[in-house]
């Protein structure tokens, strides 16, 4: 329950800064707008037939809205972890956190939450635009959604701790939101189909925990799967969630060990 | 600063006290190494030399009873912020072990930092864009205050400091005092039996660090009664402030007791400064050394050099007397910081 309460802080603290730049706040969903009317006449040129090997039937313009959408949940947990945590250091509120009760890991977990709550807010924003533009979303499946949703941002956490692990301890130059950001854009699936890739690169995509949150996602939202056809996808969330949440917790242990001993734990 | 509100009364620690007799802070052969940076270049043109070692400490040992006001004195780079850091479980000492309230730093960091209050005297540790009031509920919550509990403990500090007006204003738009005072508001938070502050007055004007050092005699030190570690390179204030002190240089404690003990122990000269008028010729002796400096009054400055201990001093002021001279001023100069450990340095004192 305390715990709550400290993340409850987190989020409160991270919202009235946010909202204290405005002008910036509102241009994030005007970027929204943007970029779903680019891919609009994008998909309108590219105009790729819905037998198109991995769009399974469906239109690229949704294709490609979906995956735009839910790479924000990608970007917030590779990005928020360990970006909050730098910001604290630079900015040198981090010393005045870590000297309270609260563990570094609440410290994390906390930090990152605004990012995911504005990546929700903006999914929401783009299935409604989506839809205002024709994309038939199957608004009825949204639990289901939120089911797969809660394990991807597991999944994905588990990446975004082992990033802030790296912040913790080399300050700057954390190799893992780099290369997990460029690899899933790549073969991830958020702009086409990993099939349509050469073989043996598309084959990589399997290694991604996006690729089988995207492919849930689609599924659910735009072809009416169920609980049962999504559970392969499920299944392989969880793996990941198993594998990943540990070894960014231990590696996460490690980093903030480490930092104490050198002494380095609020330089920058 | 006069009234005071409720919840900034004492209060009492019933649970998870430590026994009776032990002290708030115990360091007991602590000692930090770090690992000096090396550059890239330094890198690729050594690859297998070893980083070189830079001592930040070096066994430290100290004890400060409960409800001291104890000073850590010392040049900047002398350790201080490292020690107080080591207090905070911001940094795990290489070698010894430090308890505060009798919890260790680096076995039960957690109890140790419910124990402290750490007032940093970095203005940035604050989000700038958030009031007053909401940076103190944030950090609130952090110690583990219920909601309600946070907003009536952060009322309660800022009437106590003086800054209900600007409770609702944004920190960046707080003077470097206020900042100050937010920052003391902000260890005490939780209550803290023992707050270390670094260098509180560091970035005030001398009228508000009067101000904070009368703040934290009177009404953390003597009416609180906490146990409170304040380092400080400043002689004044040290003196001002602190029952004890450590004194700090280059990472070891070259001297532990009151300022009386520290400078009175010290071998050498005391310093003084004379004005003497009609003085026709210095008088020489090797118990003293004496640089004049006239003036065109004619009346002569002396600054003063003698040997320790009382008598020769009233020799030199016969001495003078008895060469024609009027004694017109006699005052005597406390050793600077750097003359002290200088001094110290010299003499081999530890």
């Amino acid at each position: 329950m305390k715990t709550l309460g400290i993340l409850g802080a987190f989020l409160k603290r991270d919202f009235l800064v946010e909202a204290s730049y405005r002008t910036a706040f509102a241009l994030q969903f005007v970027g929204i707008m943007m970029s779903v009317l680019i891919w609009r006449f994008v998909s309108g040129v590219v105009k790729a037939p819905a037998d198109t090997p991995g769009l399974d039937g469906m239109d690229y313009f949704a294709y490609v809205l979906l995956g735009l959408a839910f790479f924000h949940y990608l970007s917030s947990a590779l990005g928020s972890f360990s970006s909050k945590i730098r910001q604290e250091q630079t900015t040198g509120t981090l010393e005045a956190i870590l000297v309270t009760p609260t563990s570094p890991g609440t410290v994390v977990l906390g930090s990152a939450l605004w990012e995911f709550v504005l990546a929700s807010v903006k999914v929401g924003i783009y299935l409604a635009v989506g839809w205002a533009f024709g994309v038939a979303i199957r608004f009825e499946n949204l639990p289901l959604c939120l089911v797969v949703l809660a394990i991807t941002i597991l999944a994905f956490s588990g990446i975004g701790i082992l990033s802030a692990a790296f912040i913790f301890y080399l300050k700057r130059g954390d190799p893992i939101t780099y290369l997990v950001s460029s690899v899933s854009v790549l073969l991830g699936g958020v702009f086409y189909p990993p099939q349509d890739m050469w073989p043996w690169l598309g084959a990589l995509s399997k290694f991604l925990p996006i690729t089988y949150a995207l492919h849930a996602w689609r599924s659910a939202l735009l072809k009416g799967a169920s609980f049962r056809d999504l559970l392969p996808d499920i299944v392989a969330l969880l793996i990941f969630c198993v594998i990943l949440l540990p070894l960014g917790a231990v590696a996460f242990r490690f980093a903030i060990r480490k930092a104490r001993q050198e002494g380095s734990l609020v330089q920058y | 600063m006069t009234a005071t509100p409720a919840g900034f009364a004492p209060s009492s620690r019933a649970s998870g006290e430590p026994a009776p007799g032990t002290p708030a802070l115990c360091l007991r052969g602590v000692g930090k190494t770090y690992l000096k940076h090396r550059s890239l270049v330094e890198m690729m043109v050594r690859p297998f030399r070893k980083a070189e070692r830079v001592e930040g400490l070096v066994d430290v040992n100290l004890e400060v009873p409960r409800g001291t006001l104890y000073g850590l004195l010392g040049p900047n780079g002398a350790g201080k912020t490292t020690l107080l850091k080591i207090l905070a479980c911001l940094i795990l000492p290489t070698s010894g072990t430090a308890e505060v309230e009798g919890s260790d730093v680096a076995r039960d960091d957690l109890a140790v930092r419910r124990a402290i209050g750490f007032v940093t005297a970095d203005e940035r540790s604050f989000y700038w864009r958030l009031s007053g009031e909401d940076n103190l509920e944030f950090f609130a919550r952090l110690y583990g205050l219920s909601a309600a509990g946070a907003r009536r403990r952060t009322r309660e500090l800022l009437a106590a400091m003086e800054l209900e007006e600007v409770a609702k204003r944004q920190f960046m738009s707080y003077s470097s005092g206020m900042k100050q005072r937010l920052g003391i508001c902000r260890a005490l938070l939780h209550d803290p039996p023992v707050l270390c502050l670094d260098e509180p007055t560091r970035s005030l004007d001398p009228i508000a660090a009067k101000h904070l050092r009368h703040f934290i005699r009177t009404r953390l030190h003597q009416e609180r009664g906490k146990t409170i570690l304040l380092a400080t390179h400043n002689l004044q204030e040290a003196e001002d402030l602190c029952q004890r002190l450590a004194v700090l240089h280059r990472g070891r404690v070259l001297r532990e007791g009151s300022l009386h003990d520290i400078t009175a122990g010290l071998p050498g000269r005391e310093q003084y400064v004379l004005e003497v008028a009609g003085l026709a010729r210095a008088p020489a002796d090797p118990r003293w050394s004496l640089e004049p400096e006239p003036r065109a009054d004619g009346v002569v400055r002396l600054a003063a050099a003698v040997d320790r201990g009382g008598r020769p001093l009233s020799d030199l002021l016969q001495a003078i007397l008895a060469s024609g001279g009027t004694i017109v001023s006699c005052s005597r100069r406390e050793p600077g910081l750097q003359e002290v450990f200088d001094q110290m340095e010299r003499e081999g004192v530890r």
